[in-house]
């Protein structure tokens, strides 16, 4: 070993790091994480073991049971959660279909120039204020708003538009809500696949669908999982786009929840509801994992060319 | 082991395969290339080599249907393809940038065209093998494209895209991203299979050697309009024009004025010297321009190659015909040849490159008499400023 003296290293460029170690310094991180979510997602589970003592007491935790999950599971809720997990589930699907074509068109046929256009006229609806544009689909479907008027003059319809205040309204609200957040990671996704790979792919003997089915659409998979996930979630907790729209027949469990929490002052059922929405919703996402890649497997297994001698 | 990809039709070499006529590219306002007839032959390796923005990609694109042009025909096996879509055409084309498909292995990537053409597993598995081993990259089957090096990448483009035996295979600058070593491996390669294959082979390329090395004919092309079309060696001894003359090699551009002529050599005034010669044509300075008898006080550009100076210390007199006085700058020895930068009169600079031959280079500051042979000079016409890639001097 060499004798000489080096200069000792840094260890590292910022005093403060050296001085407060990382841990400290990746405060906001960590904490924005504890006080924000671990915390508050611990207390629901430790609520749901609870109870409600009295009439004024919203929670008591005194001594703990599973006694509120079957309390929780009544037959309005379990046919309202089935309800809510198929508003999720078509939501999600119309979400897809129609952001699908829309993020291809947006990627692919509009000229750069004007896709920032595109984009804004997508943002700006989503970043007014959720509950305003909620209500601006409560006006348009009501029986006597715009929309009804003109399909009756028209003659489309025969009577008032029956749409407000059941389930049809809700799905109509919620592939409106979260429409956005299905078409940026799939615009992003798509446009990340590149003119030149599908040139690739023309010059190869694909023609359109094909180039779309067998090399944009496997690229952009990483934009449809992240986007179906950004729109599931939140949707199958959503109770403002219910409350506004669904009325008594088109209620999501979202509603119920809040109910448990602001209405009924039953933190401990709450608990218990959320705890069971929060489970099911990760079950869903798994099984859809599951699904995505059985069939990716699938595919590739039709695709891949046996080349017989263990190589391929 | 037998290795069977070859094109299947029976058309002797040598037989206009691809005729591009009176072909037109416009962008907007932007004239990419200005009615350009071509003719491929069949089983012919084919450069288009020219700077960029010359035309020769957007050419390159229109044959493999990316661009469609604005007025013109391409003729494949004498049928117009300028209606096809690029997924219909018998052309296949290998990438600058490779783009191989990230989300399939190898052996995916190049059962890819093979799968479109609807041809059945079997064979499928069967040529996919024969391609690999075409290129030496047999062990390589399952890996992603991720996983491979650039060249390794490069000859995997090159199965994927002769594995569809394409009548006619399009290379945009294949090798521009490979490092020198690499680059000549893969001109080798190249050279290697297209004389196994018997594919028409058309190559874009910027790169002068490259071209060189690979051609059986190169097409140099400068701003939209092809300069002139030739073998190698033609092109490099012969140059039409100006532009090819400064493009293809090095070249010492002299600005002269006619001073005489008589039956078969012009004698040029230059400003530091009197040179003759062998010639009373004036090459124009592009293909747009014509050749034309010298007349006497015509302002023109003499062109002698840095290899044919002869360079020997003041005083010794070589006898050749041309002459010229000046001292050495500074000189490179380049292994072969030793490269010499010369002042001649103020301020004008010559190269000259002599063969190194064991012989000591002359050093910095000498006074040397450049010589040439008369035959060694051409005449082209003058506005050297337009040329951006010749290299120009003054004596």
């Amino acid at each position: 070993m060499s004798t000489q003296t080096r200069p000792k290293q840094p260890r590292s460029k910022r005093p403060a790091t050296k001085f407060f170690g990382p841990a400290a310094m990746s405060f906001p991180t960590w904490a924005y994480a504890l006080f924000f979510f671990i915390i508050p997602l611990a207390l629901i589970v430790f609520y749901s073991f609870g109870y409600k003592p009295d009439q004024f007491t919203a929670i008591a935790t005194d001594h703990l049971s599973f006694d509120r999950y079957p309390e929780a599971m009544s037959a309005s809720f379990v046919s309202t959660f089935f309800a809510t997990l198929r508003i999720s589930l078509l939501g999600t699907l119309l979400c897809l279909l129609i952001a699908l074509p829309f993020a291809y068109w947006l990627a692919i046929k509009v000229a750069p120039a004007r896709r920032s256009l595109a984009l804004a006229l997508v943002m700006v609806p989503f970043w007014t204020n959720f509950l305003v544009r909620t209500l601006g689909w409560q006006i348009m479907l009501s029986p006597d708003g715009f929309l009804s008027n003109w399909m009756q003059s028209l003659g489309l319809l025969d009577g008032p538009l029956d749409i407000l205040y059941t389930r049809t309204a809700v799905q109509i609200g919620v592939v409106y809500n979260y429409l956005p957040l299905m078409i940026l990671p799939l615009f992003v996704a798509i446009d990340a696949s590149g003119k030149k790979l599908r040139e690739a792919s023309y010059d190869l003997g694909a023609g359109k669908v094909k180039t779309f089915l067998r090399v944009t659409l496997p690229m952009a998979m990483p934009g449809v999982v992240s986007g179906c996930l950004l729109v599931f979630i939140p949707l199958n907790g959503d109770y403002v786009t219910a409350t506004v729209l669904g009325g008594a027949s088109g209620s999501m469990v979202g509603q119920l929840i809040a109910n448990q929490f602001n209405t009924a002052q039953n933190w401990a059922v709450g608990a218990a509801m959320a705890m069971i929405l929060i489970i099911s919703t990760l079950v869903v996402v798994g099984v859809g994992f599951a699904l995505l890649k059985l069939g990716q497997t699938i595919t590739a297994r039709l695709n891949s060319v046996p080349l017989h001698d263990g190589r391929a | 082991m037998t290795t069977t990809v070859t094109t299947e039709t029976t058309q002797p070499t040598g037989f206009d395969h691809l005729e591009i006529q009176g072909v037109k590219k416009v962008f907007g306002e932007n004239t990419a290339i200005e009615r350009l007839d071509l003719t491929v032959r069949k089983g012919e390796f084919l450069s288009l080599l020219g700077p960029s923005g010359c035309g020769k990609t957007t050419l390159l694109r229109m044959i493999a249907g990316f661009e469609t042009p604005t007025d013109g025909a391409i003729l494949l096996a004498g049928k117009d393809i300028v209606s096809l879509p690029p997924h219909r055409r018998p052309v296949n084309t290998v990438f600058q940038s490779y783009l191989l498909f990230p989300h399939m292995n190898i052996a995916d990537n190049i059962a890819y065209g093979l799968k479109q053409a609807k041809v059945p597993k079997p064979e499928i598995a069967q040529r996919v093998r024969e391609s690999l081993e075409l290129v030496q990259m047999e062990d390589f089957a399952g890996r992603r494209p991720e996983q491979l090096s650039g060249g390794q990448q490069q000859r995997i483009a090159l199965a994927r895209a002769l594995v569809n035996r394409p009548q006619v295979l399009l290379l945009d600058e294949p090798m521009s991203a490979l490092d020198r070593k690499l680059r000549e491996e893969m001109q080798l390669e190249l050279k290697r299979l297209h004389t196994k294959l018997d594919t028409t082979f058309v190559f874009v390329t910027h790169d002068q050697d490259e071209a060189l090395a690979m051609s059986d004919r190169i097409v140099v092309m400068y701003d939209g309009v092809i300069q002139q079309i030739g073998s190698g060696e033609d092109i490099y001894a012969n140059p039409h024009n100006g532009f090819v003359a400064g493009f293809i090699g090095k070249q010492n551009f002299i600005p002269a004025e006619v001073a005489a002529t008589d039956s078969t050599t012009a004698t040029l005034r230059t400003a530091n010297a009197v040179l003759t010669a062998p010639t009373l044509t004036l090459r124009p300075a592009t293909a747009a321009g014509e050749p034309r008898p010298l007349e006497i006080g015509d302002r023109v550009r003499a062109a002698i190659r840095p290899e044919r100076m002869h360079v020997a210390p003041a005083g010794e007199n070589s006898g050749e015909a041309n002459t010229a006085r000046g001292s050495v700058i500074s000189y490179s020895f380049l292994g072969d040849v030793i490269q010499y930068m010369i002042s001649v009169g103020d301020n004008d600079e010559i190269l000259a490159r002599v063969p190194a031959a064991g012989r000591e280079p002359i050093s910095a500051g000498t006074e040397v008499e450049l010589s040439w042979d008369v035959d060694a000079v051409a005449v082209y016409d003058g506005e050297p400023g337009a040329l951006g890639a010749a290299r120009e001097g003054g004596a």
